[in-house]
Order: C-alpha cells, then structure tokens, then sequence
C-alpha cells in the first residue's frame, strides 16, 4: 500500500472501529488493520455489556440495532458455603426491578464476533477502509514520531495518526516503547464454556439474569487465585456462556498447574452445583470451549493507572491502553469512551497539523477527567472479596459482593453516573428520550429475534385501536420530557450550580441512606409485586406490539 | 488448511502461523510457569529448559508470555489471518 491515510486504526474489535468511525465520517481518509481473518474471529469475552455503554457511548449504537443476544436485567450472587450440602446463599438485589425488567436493562449480553462486525459495518458505511489478515507488527518512526505501520507482509503504510486499539495484550504498544509487558498480577486467565440450549430452557432457569457463584477455595469453584469468583454465567438467546477466571499471580511466585485445576474445577461445579447438575446439565450441550486473558488489574495500580496513553503520533485506547474495569471486568464500555475520545482529539490534530505528544496529552486528560472510565478501573472490590476469601469471613464475603455486584454498588455508582448524566444532558438535552426509545428499540430487536426489525418485520398495520392511542400517548410524552429538558437547558447556569455539587456527594449520600433505604426499597417491592406485575405485562404487550418507528430517534 | 480438536470444540485453527512464540535458551531456568500455566499444553521441559512442544493448539492468550520473569519467551502474533478462531466468543 503506498497510499498514505490520516488516520491507522489497529484492531477491528470493540474498539477500533468506533475511532475509525468518527475518523472516517468527518472526512479524514482512514484505515483498519486486523489481524484475523475475518472480524471477531479472535475476540473471546463474556459478555454483558453494561448499560451505561450504551447511554453514554458512541450515539450510532445508541441508536442503532446492534446484535445483542438477550437483555440482562441484573445479576443473582450465589454465596457458595459448603457444595456437597448444598448450603448456598443468594443475593440478588442488584437486579432491575419489575414494571421495569427486561426492558430497561442493566446490560446487554452479546457474542463478540456478530458485534464487532456490526460495528465495523458502520465504519465501512462512514468510509472507513478495512484491511483484514494483516498484523501490525510494528511502528515507522521519523524524528521520534510515530508515521505509520510496518505489517507482518513488510508493508509499510503511512499516516498521520495511530490509534492502537489492538487489544490486551499490546505488543505493538510494547514495540512502540509506550508500555512494558504487564505483570501477571494484573492479569486474570478466563476459561470460557458455551453450551447450546433451547430458549426455552434458558428462560426458565436464567430469564433476563447473569448468576455468579462465589465460595471458598476448599468448595474448589473458585480457581485458587481468582479474586473471589467462581464462575460467571451469561444467558443468551439459544445458549449459555460459562466462565471461570483466575489471576495469573497474586503474591506466590509459583504458578499452579491451572490446565489441571481449571478441569477440575468445570466438573466439580457442573457435577455438584445444584442449579448447574439439576436444570443445565440435563438440557445444555457443550459448543466451544476457548480461554483469552484479560488485564482487569492494572488499574489497581496507581503507577499503571497512571501511565501515558500516546507519545508522538500514536494513541492508545481500550484494553491497549489497559482500561479493563476491576469493579464489574467489563472492557466494552470504557473501549468506547476512549475511542470516542481519542477520535476527536486525533481529528483535532490532524486539523491543527500537530500530532506531537504535547497536543495528544489532551486525549489522556480527558480520560482521567472521564468519570465513569476512572470508577471502573479503581474500584477495589474484588481484592477485598479476595481478602474476605482467605479469612473465611462470612461477613465481610457478603458485604463486599453486595457492595461489587449486589445494590450496594450505589454507594460508588452513583457520582460518576450522575457526572455522565448531567454533561451528557447538558450537551444534548433530548438525549433521555433517546435512551428511553433505545431501551424499548433494544428490547424489540431481541423479541423479534433479529438485530434489524425493520428490515424484517412489516410496519404493523393491525395494530389495535387501544395500542394506536398508546403510540400517540407515548411519543407525546416523549416531546414533552424532550421540552422540558430543552426550556432547563436554558437554566444551565442555575442546574449546575445546584446539581453538580449535589452530585459530587451523591456516593456519600448512599452510603449513609442505603442500610435505612434498602430494606423499605425491598419492603416495597414485594408490596407492589402484583400491580408491578401486570404493568409490566402491559409494558411488554405495548412494547412487543407498538409500530417499531415510535421507537426510532 | 484448518485443524480442529476433539477436546476443543467450536475452535477452528487456521495453518501457516510460523513460529509465533520461540524460547531464548540462554535465558529459561526451566521454572515451569510457562508449562503450568498454557491450558494447551504447548510447552514441556527438556533438560531443566523450557521448550516449544508444539503451538497446534495455542489460543494466542499470551499466558506463557505474561508469567516468564526471566523474559524467555519471544511471543508474536502468528501471520495475519492464521492461528485460532471461534464463532463463539
Ligand atoms: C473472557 C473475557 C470476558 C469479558 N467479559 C466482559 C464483559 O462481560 N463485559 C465487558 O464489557 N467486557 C468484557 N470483557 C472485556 C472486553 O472484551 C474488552 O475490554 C474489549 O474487547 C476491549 O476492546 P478493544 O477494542 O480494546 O480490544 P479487542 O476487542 O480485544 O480488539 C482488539 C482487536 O485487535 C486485533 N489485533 C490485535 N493485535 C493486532 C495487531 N498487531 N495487528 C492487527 N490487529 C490486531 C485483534 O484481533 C482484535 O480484533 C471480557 C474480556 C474477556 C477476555
């Protein structure tokens, strides 16, 4: 390729094509390398993609259809205290409640490959140009500055910009001289199972809900040094994925033999796990088995939190740039934040002719002002379920899973959601209606069993009379929240003098309310259980029914 | 040409990968990290060395990679377009 491009993005994963996007449509000339042979073929995740992805990441999947297998209404925690009785606890406050569940979701769970190659469709569609069976295998450099890619072919192909979204494990990153390999500890080895199984059967065992099994390391469910879980399981559409992982080093040096545990582990918990050898077993036929590592740890440390993602002509976003979520192992959101970021600033400079490191400093400010990529690549919840592991403290064990994946995640969600809330608000003050309209949209695909309804599904003509007026209802409370919203932004000035410092003190508020708050919150809703169960069927009749455009941007 | 393995379905591995992942000699102590640590099993140890037995069913984790502390193993990606893949990750 002797052509030269503004702009080289290095990996079509989750990512890569979001940057190239952006790129493409604001008219820089841009290119895609992967190194697979066809997109996805080599990304291996969970994967619940969790809601505030999707609101506050790129607007073309927000608004768009992509391919999602099921809504995950929350997560059921099972406390494992002795396997062979059977002596299990449960915790599952952190699930979106009824009326409210499945269609507003606490996240999304997908297959890589079928998104990613959504998302580079749409990059192609904005003109981006995509070069598959390629490697990177290094940078050109010129005067310290980063111009370009050499491939694994020789080729060398010239830009103005690289925004290395390649991944984990960063070896161009390496050779670039931005990172070193990372050490183990901040490494976790995911063994990964996907079982087919009929829809039906995972609707009636799993619903809209992730299940995560913690226990002790003698109940021999969670890998000796995994930071306190067991196993996580994603139900999909007409599957099931199942997941162990284990950190690659803690404090010994010595590395187990983990082929022998990870085995031993997968028949101890298929074969003794209630729930696993009583309802899945019976029903689930193995698929694939394929294991990937992931660096969810670096965050924890300061000094690597710390470090600089660009130099001279290059940029690193996503997990390249190691922002692996430590509180939820969620990825997919923060690779969107930082490809969204790092797009615009790679536009900026290429407008203004100055890709020097001094001007991309802007991209890592941004990320370390980004509220929702600081939290998740902080949070220390799962080195204290570790902790609590060791000791055998009951107690502390419950308290920290409540606090990681149970509803007292509030008492450290809640500041940097609302930060999100409000500077996403203020930007574009329609922005909540369009989320309400991408929650039902979403649902509708995944009820209609296809990523794209309207290309499928024939406007319904025979709608009822009743479901009419309700359409007409509902877009006009659209227009008024769309209204309201409008006539406050004008009063900016006046929210943010009030909310923002509201908002700033938001997790200490929960802190303090949530042990009075929760128990009437659960108290409440076992009291209205029946009246939120038939307004949720309404909701979903309404939903399943309405003319789909309703729900279009 | 692509291989598949009874014991990892849904897996396809696509040949002509080269010598992605290679030991330095001079360098292992043959501590046994990478051979406890590759769920593929690719590695054994010769002469208390760690050697490359055989990359057919390397998933590219880079495990091995991560866990050697004496920067032995040279890991790459295998050429562009080879190496592992799966519909169902
Ligand atoms: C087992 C597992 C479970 C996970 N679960 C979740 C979850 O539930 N929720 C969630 O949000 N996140 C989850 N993640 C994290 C999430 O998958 C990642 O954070 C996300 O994929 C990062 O996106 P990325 O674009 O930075 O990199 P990737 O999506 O990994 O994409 C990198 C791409 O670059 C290509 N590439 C790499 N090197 C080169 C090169 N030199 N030249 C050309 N191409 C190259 C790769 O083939 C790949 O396509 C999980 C990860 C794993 C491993």
């Amino acid at each position: 390729m002797d052509e030269e491009f503004d702009v080289i993005v290095v990996g079509a994963g989750f990512g890569g094509p979001v940057a190239a996007r952006i790129c493409a449509k604001a008219g820089l000339k841009t290119l895609m390398i992967e190194r697979s042979e066809n997109v996805g073929d080599k990304v291996i995740s969970g994967l619940t993609i969790p809601f505030y992805g999707f609101l506050f990441g790129p607007e073309f999947i927000r608004d768009g259809n992509p391919p999602i297998e099921r809504p995950s209404d929350g997560i059921i925690n099972y406390i494992i205290k002795d396997i062979e009785k059977g002596d299990i606890e449960i915790d599952d406050s952190l699930r979106v409640p009824k009326p409210f569940s499945p269609i507003i979701a606490f996240g999304y769970n997908a297959y890589c490959k079928p998104f990613c190659e959504w998302e580079v469709r749409k990059a192609v569609d904005a003109g981006a140009i995509l070069k598959k069976s390629t490697t990177a295998i290094d940078v050109i450099r010129e005067d310290k500055y980063v111009k370009g890619i050499i491939t694994d072919k020789g080729e060398r192909i010239r830009s103005k910009i690289v925004i290395d979204a390649e991944g984990s494990k960063g070896l161009l990153a390496v050779k670039a001289g931005i990172r070193e390999k990372y050490r183990p500890e901040t490494i976790s080895l995911a063994d990964t199972y996907d079982y087919v199984m009929l829809k039906e059967y995972v609707d009636k065992i799993f619903g809209y809900s992730v299940k995560m099994c913690w226990g002790w390391d003698e109940q021999r469910i969670a890998p000796p040094l995994g930071y306190g879980n067991g196993l996580m399981v994603w139900p999909y559409r007409n599957s099931i994925h199942f997941m162990q992982d284990q950190c690659l080093r803690i404090n010994e040096s010595h590395i187990p033999n983990l082929n022998k545990l990870f085995k031993e582990y997968h028949s101890n918990i298929t074969q003794k796990l209630p729930w696993w050898k009583n309802l899945v077993e019976p029903r689930a036929k193995l698929r694939a088995r394929m294991w990937d590592g992931f660096e969810i740890y670096v965050g924890l440390n300061k000094e690597l939190r710390n470090m600089p993602n660009h130099i001279d002509g290059m940029i690193l976003i996503g997990d390249a740039a190691g922002l692996e979520s430590t509180e939820l192992c969620d990825g997919v959101p923060a690779a969107w934040f930082s490809a969204e970021i790092a797009a615009n600033v790679a536009i900026d400079a290429i407008h203004t002719n100055n890709t020097s490191k001094l001007f991309l400093k802007k991209y890592d400010r941004k990320i370390k002002r980004h509220p929702i990529i600081q939290w998740s690549i902080s949070g220390r919840n799962r080195f204290n379920l570790r902790t609590a592991q060791k000791e055998h403290d009951l107690k502390k064990l419950r308290k920290y899973i409540h606090n990681g994946w149970g509803l007292g995640s509030l008492t450290h969600f809640m500041t940097p959601f609302f930060k999100m809330l409000l500077s996403d608000v203020n930007k574009d003050p329609t922005i909540i209606t369009k989320w309400i309209k991408m929650f039902f949209r979403y649902y509708q695909n995944w009820f209609y069993e296809s990523y794209d309804y309207s290309s499928i599904r024939k406007f319904r003509e025979a709608t009822s009379k009743k479901l009419k007026k309700m359409e007409m209802k509902f877009t006009r409370y659209l227009r008024l929240i769309d209204s309201l919203l409008k006539s406050l932004k004008k009063r900016k000035k006046l929210l943010s003098a009030i909310v923002v410092p509201f908002s700033n003190s938001l997790n200490n508020l929960m802190k303090k309310t949530l042990p009075i708050f929760e128990p009437i919150y659960s108290f409440i809703l076992k009291l209205l259980n029946p009246i939120s169960n038939r307004l949720n069927i309404k909701i979903l009749k309404f939903v399943e029914y309405a003319n789909p455009s309703v729900f279009h941007t | 040409m692509v291989r598949t393995f009874k014991e990892f379905p849904g897996v396809e591995w696509v040949e002509g990968t080269g010598d992605f992942i290679k030991i330095n000699e001079e360098k292992c102590i043959g501590c046994m990290n990478c051979v406890n640590v590759c769920l593929a099993s690719c590695f054994e140890i010769v002469e208390q060395k760690a050697r490359v037995k055989s990359l057919e069913k390397c998933m590219e984790c880079a495990s091995c990679w991560y866990v050697c502390h004496e920067d032995a193993i040279i890991f790459t990606w295998p050429l562009g377009g080879t190496g592992y893949k799966s519909e169902w990750g």
